[in-house]
C-alpha cells in the first residue's frame, strides 16, 4: 500500500485513460528495444574488434620501451628484456605475454623479391596469442624445437603468391645491422597463413626471435604483447604491469597502441550516442505529446487542485511521478520484446558472412581481422540500459507539460470550465 | 460568536474593479465592490448570472487579482503576494466547494479529503484518522471507500465540503455548492454547512442562486452589474421569513 495520496494519484492517473498509457508505454519500448538491439550489437561488435586486435598481435596491454609508440622504431629494444618478460608474466590476470622484434627485410626467392617487415616471435607463446597462425593454411608453424633452429618462416598467403614460394622453399633473407652492415640468411618457408584478407596476409611475416638477432645484431625483444581474459580487465591489470615495469619501458593499452581500435572506440561512442539521440528525440516527442493531450484533459482538475493550495513543485512531481511509472512500463516492455531476441542472438550468434563478397572474404577494421559472426552483448548492462533509457526518455519527456501544467492559471481553467 | 462586539475581521474589499480581457472583448465584471467578512459570517453572494459572484469568490480565494482596488484575507494583500504564497494561503487558511463538486476521480472519498491534509504536512495515520472523521460527521463514514463515480450528486457534494473543512480552514468559500443537487440534497447540504458554522465558527461564503439556501444566510450581500447592491445582516430565522416575504426569486435573478 502506497502511503502517499499524490503518489496514489499519480498511479491511478496513468488508468484513467489505460489505452493512451499502454500505447504509449508501447511506443516507447518499441524505440528503446531498437535502440537496446542496436546498442547490444555495437557493444559486441566492439568487444570483438578488441578481442580480435588483442589475438591479432596488439594485445590487451603493450609493454615496449620509452618512446616506441610514438617512433615505432623496430631497433628500439626493451630494457632488460628477459626479467622484464619474466615480471610481466608473473602479475595476476595476464594470460599471455608474447614478445616480438622487428626487422625491416628483403625476402627473395629466385628472381622475385618482396619487402617485409619480420616480426621476430616466441613460436610456441605466439602460437596461442595470434589467432592467425593457429590454423594454417599449408604446412606449419614455427616450433621452437625444429630442426632449422631459427632459420624458419611463415608467411601469408598473398607474400607466398608474389614470391611464388611453396613450403619447403628455401628463402633469402636480407637486413641491415646495428653497424650498418648487410646481414642475410636462409630461412624455409615452413607454413603459410591465409585470413582471406590481401591486407593481412601482408603483413605476415614471423620468423623465430632468434633469427631477428642474428640480422640485426640486437638481442631480445621490442615489445610485449599482453593478452588478458576480457579488455573489462585492462583498468584493473595495467597498474600492476606499470609496478612490475623496468625504468625505460612503458605499459601502453590497446587504445594508444592501436589508431584503429581508438578510431573504432571513437565510431562506436558516436553510434550509440548519435542512436540514443534519436530514440530519446523520437520517444520524447510521442511522450510529451501523450503527455501534453493529458494535462489538458485535466486542466480543470488541476485548476481545483491549486484552489485548494496544491503548489506548482507538487503538481510538477506529480506528472514527473506519472513519466516515472510510464517510463518503468516501458522498460518492462522493451525487455520484454527485445530481450529474447538480444539474448539468443548472444547465444547463438548473428552469422553475417552472406553479406560478404568478393575474394576477400576475410573482413578487417583497419590491420584487425574480423570475425563473421557477431555476438551482441547481453547481460546486466542491458537491463540496466533499458530502464536508463525508458525512464530517462519519459522523464525528460514529462517536465515540459509538467511545467505547462504547473502554470495553469486555476481561475480562468475554472471560468472556461464552468 | 454574536457576543462578540468586533468580530476578527477576515476579509476587506475596497474598491475592487476587474475587467476581463479576450482579443478586443472586454468585461467589466466588478465595479468598484467594498465590503468587509467579519469571522463568524455564514455570507450568500446573490445576484443574476453575471453580476460577478464567482469573480467575487475568486479574488477572496486568491486565485485571482482584482484589476484595481485591494482584497485583503487575514491581514495580507492579496495582490501584492506572489503565486507561492497564495497558494500557501488557500492550503492554510481556505477551503473551496464548487458547483460542480470537482472531486478527483480517481482517489476514493475518503483520499479525496485527505489529500489536502497530505500537502498540508499531516502524516499518514493522523490524515486518515481526520478524513473518516469529517466524513462521517458528513455522514458519509461508510462511503469513505468510494471513489466520486460511486456517490450519489448529494454526496459528493458532501465529501467536497469535507475536503474543504477537513484542513480546519478560517474561510470556507462555495460557489453555486447547492445548483446541481436536488431539493432535498440542498437542504441537507446547508443544514450541514450550517451546523460546521456553529460548531466549528467557520465562516462561510457561498454564491447562489437558490432562494432556500439563501434562507439558511445570516447575511446576504446582493450585487447587480458588478456592484453591491445590498447588504442585508439578518437574524437567520428573520431571514427566512424576510426573503419567504420578498419572493421566491429574491436574491436568485
Amino acid at each position: 500500500m502506497i502511503r502517499s495520496v499524490t503518489t496514489r494519484y499519480a498511479l491511478r492517473s496513468l488508468r484513467r485513460n489505460l489505452k493512451r498509457t499502454l500505447l504509449s508505454a508501447i511506443g516507447v519500448a518499441f524505440g528503446v528495444g531498437i535502440g537496446l538491439i542496436a546498442i547490444s550489437f555495437v557493444s559486441g561488435q566492439m568487444s570483438m574488434l578488441y578481442d580480435a586486435a588483442a589475438r591479432g598481435g596488439v594485445g590487451h596491454l603493450k609493454v615496449a620501451p620509452a618512446g616506441w609508440n610514438e617512433s615505432r622504431r623496430t631497433e628500439l629494444r626493451l630494457d632488460d628484456f628477459e626479467a622484464q618478460l619474466a615480471a610481466v608474466r608473473a602479475v595476476e590476470g595476464v594470460r599471455l605475454a608474447a614478445p616480438h622484434a622487428g626487422a625491416r627485410a628483403l625476402l627473395a626467392l629466385g628472381t622475385r623479391s618482396v619487402q617485409v617487415t619480420l616480426s621476430g616471435v616466441d613460436p610456441t607463446v605466439e602460437q596461442a596469442a595470434l589467432r592467425y597462425v593457429r590454423e594454417l593454411d599449408e604446412g606449419d608453424y614455427l616450433a621452437n624445437d625444429s630442426e632449422l633452429g631459427p632459420r624458419q618462416i611463415v608467411l601469408g598467403r598473398s607474400l607466398v603468391t608474389r614470391l611464388d614460394a611453396e613450403v619447403g622453399d628455401e628463402l633469402v633473407v636480407t637486413s641491415v645491422d646495428d653497424e650498418g652492415e648487410i646481414q642475410s640468411a636462409l630461412v624455409v618457408l615452413v607454413g603459410v597463413a591465409d585470413v582471406h584478407n590481401r591486407q593481412i596476409n601482408d603483413g605476415i611475416s614471423q620468423v623465430p626471435l632468434a633469427m631477428i638477432e642474428q640480422l640485426t645484431g640486437r638481442p631480445g625483444a621490442t615489445d610485449i604483447s599482453i593478452v588478458l581474459d576480457s579488455y573489462h580487465d585492462i583498468e584493473r591489470v595495467q597498474p600492476r604491469i606499470v609496478e612490475a615495469l623496468r625504468s625505460d619501458n612503458e605499459a601502453l593499452d590497446m587504445f594508444e597502441v592501436s589508431s584503429e581500435i581508438r578510431a573504432g572506440k571513437a565510431k562506436s561512442d558516436g553510434y550509440t550516442v548519435a542512436m540514443l539521440l534519436v530514440i530519446l528525440l523520437v520517444v520524447l516527442m510521442g511522450v510529451m505529446s501523450a503527455q501534453l493531450t493529458s494535462v489538458l484533459e485535466r486542466r480543470k482538475e488541476f485548476a481545483v487542485l491549486a484552489a485548494l493550495g496544491m503548489r506548482s513543485r507538487n503538481l510538477i512531481a506529480v506528472l514527473l511521478t506519472e513519466g516515472l511509472a510510464l517510463g518503468v512500463l516501458s522498460a518492462a516492455f522493451a525487455i520484454a520484446w527485445a530481450g529474447p531476441i538480444v539474448a539468443s542472438w548472444a547465444a547463438h550468434g548473428v552469422d553475417m558472412s552472406g553479406l560478404v563478397q568478393g575474394e576477400d572474404t576475410g573482413v578487417a577494421q583497419g590491420s584487425v581481422l574480423m570475425e563473421l559472426v557477431f555476438y551482441p552483448e547481453f547481460g546486466l548492462g542491458f537491463f540496466v540500459t533499458a530502464i536508463s533509457l525508458a525512464v530517462g526518455a519519459t522523464l525528460v519527456a514529462s517536465i515540459y507539460p509538467a511545467v505547462f501544467a504547473s502554470r495553469t492559471d486555476p481561475a480562468s481553467a475554472l471560468r472556461v470550465d464552468r | 460568536m454574536s457576543q462578540n462586539p468586533e468580530p476578527e475581521l477576515l476579509a476587506r474589499v475596497r474598491n475592487v474593479e476587474k475587467l476581463f480581457t479576450s482579443g478586443k472583448l472586454e468585461v467589466q465584471a466588478l465595479r468598484g465592490l467594498s465590503f468587509d467578512v467579519p469571522a463568524g459570517d455564514f455570507l450568500a453572494l446573490v445576484g443574476p448570472s453575471g453580476s460577478g459572484k464567482t469573480t467575487m469568490l475568486n479574488l477572496l480565494g486568491a486565485l485571482d487579482r482584482p484589476t484595481k482596488g485591494t482584497v485583503e484575507v487575514l491581514g495580507k494583500d492579496l495582490g501584492t503576494l506572489s503565486k507561492g504564497e497564495r497558494a500557501s494561503l488557500r492550503l492554510s487558511s481556505l477551503g473551496f466547494v464548487f458547483q460542480a463538486y470537482n472531486l478527483v476521480p480517481v482517489l476514493s472519498a475518503a483520499e479525496n479529503v485527505e489529500f489536502v491534509l497530505e500537502l498540508q504536512g499531516v502524516g499518514a495515520a493522523e490524515r486518515r484518522e481526520r478524513s473518516l472523521e469529517v466524513l462521517t460527521e458528513l455522514g458519509l463514514g461508510e462511503l469513505a471507500h468510494r471513489r466520486p463515480n460511486e456517490l450519489s450528486g448529494g454526496q459528493q457534494q458532501r465529501v467536497a465540503v469535507a475536503r474543504a473543512i477537513a484542513a480546519r480552514p478560517r474561510l470556507v468559500l462555495a460557489d453555486e455548492p447547492t445548483a446541481n443537487l436536488d431539493t432535498e440534497s440542498a437542504e441537507t447540504l446547508m443544514g450541514m454547512m450550517r451546523d460546521l458554522h456553529e460548531e466549528h465558527g467557520t465562516t462561510f461564503i457561498f454564491s447562489t442562486h437558490d432562494p432556500r439556501v439563501v434562507a439558511h444566510a445570516t447575511r446576504v450581500v446582493r450585487l447587480v452589474d458588478g456592484k453591491v447592491a445590498s447588504d442585508v445582516h439578518k437574524e437567520r430565522e428573520g431571514s427566512r421569513r424576510a426573503v419567504g416575504s420578498e419572493g421566491p426569486n429574491d436574491g436568485a435573478e
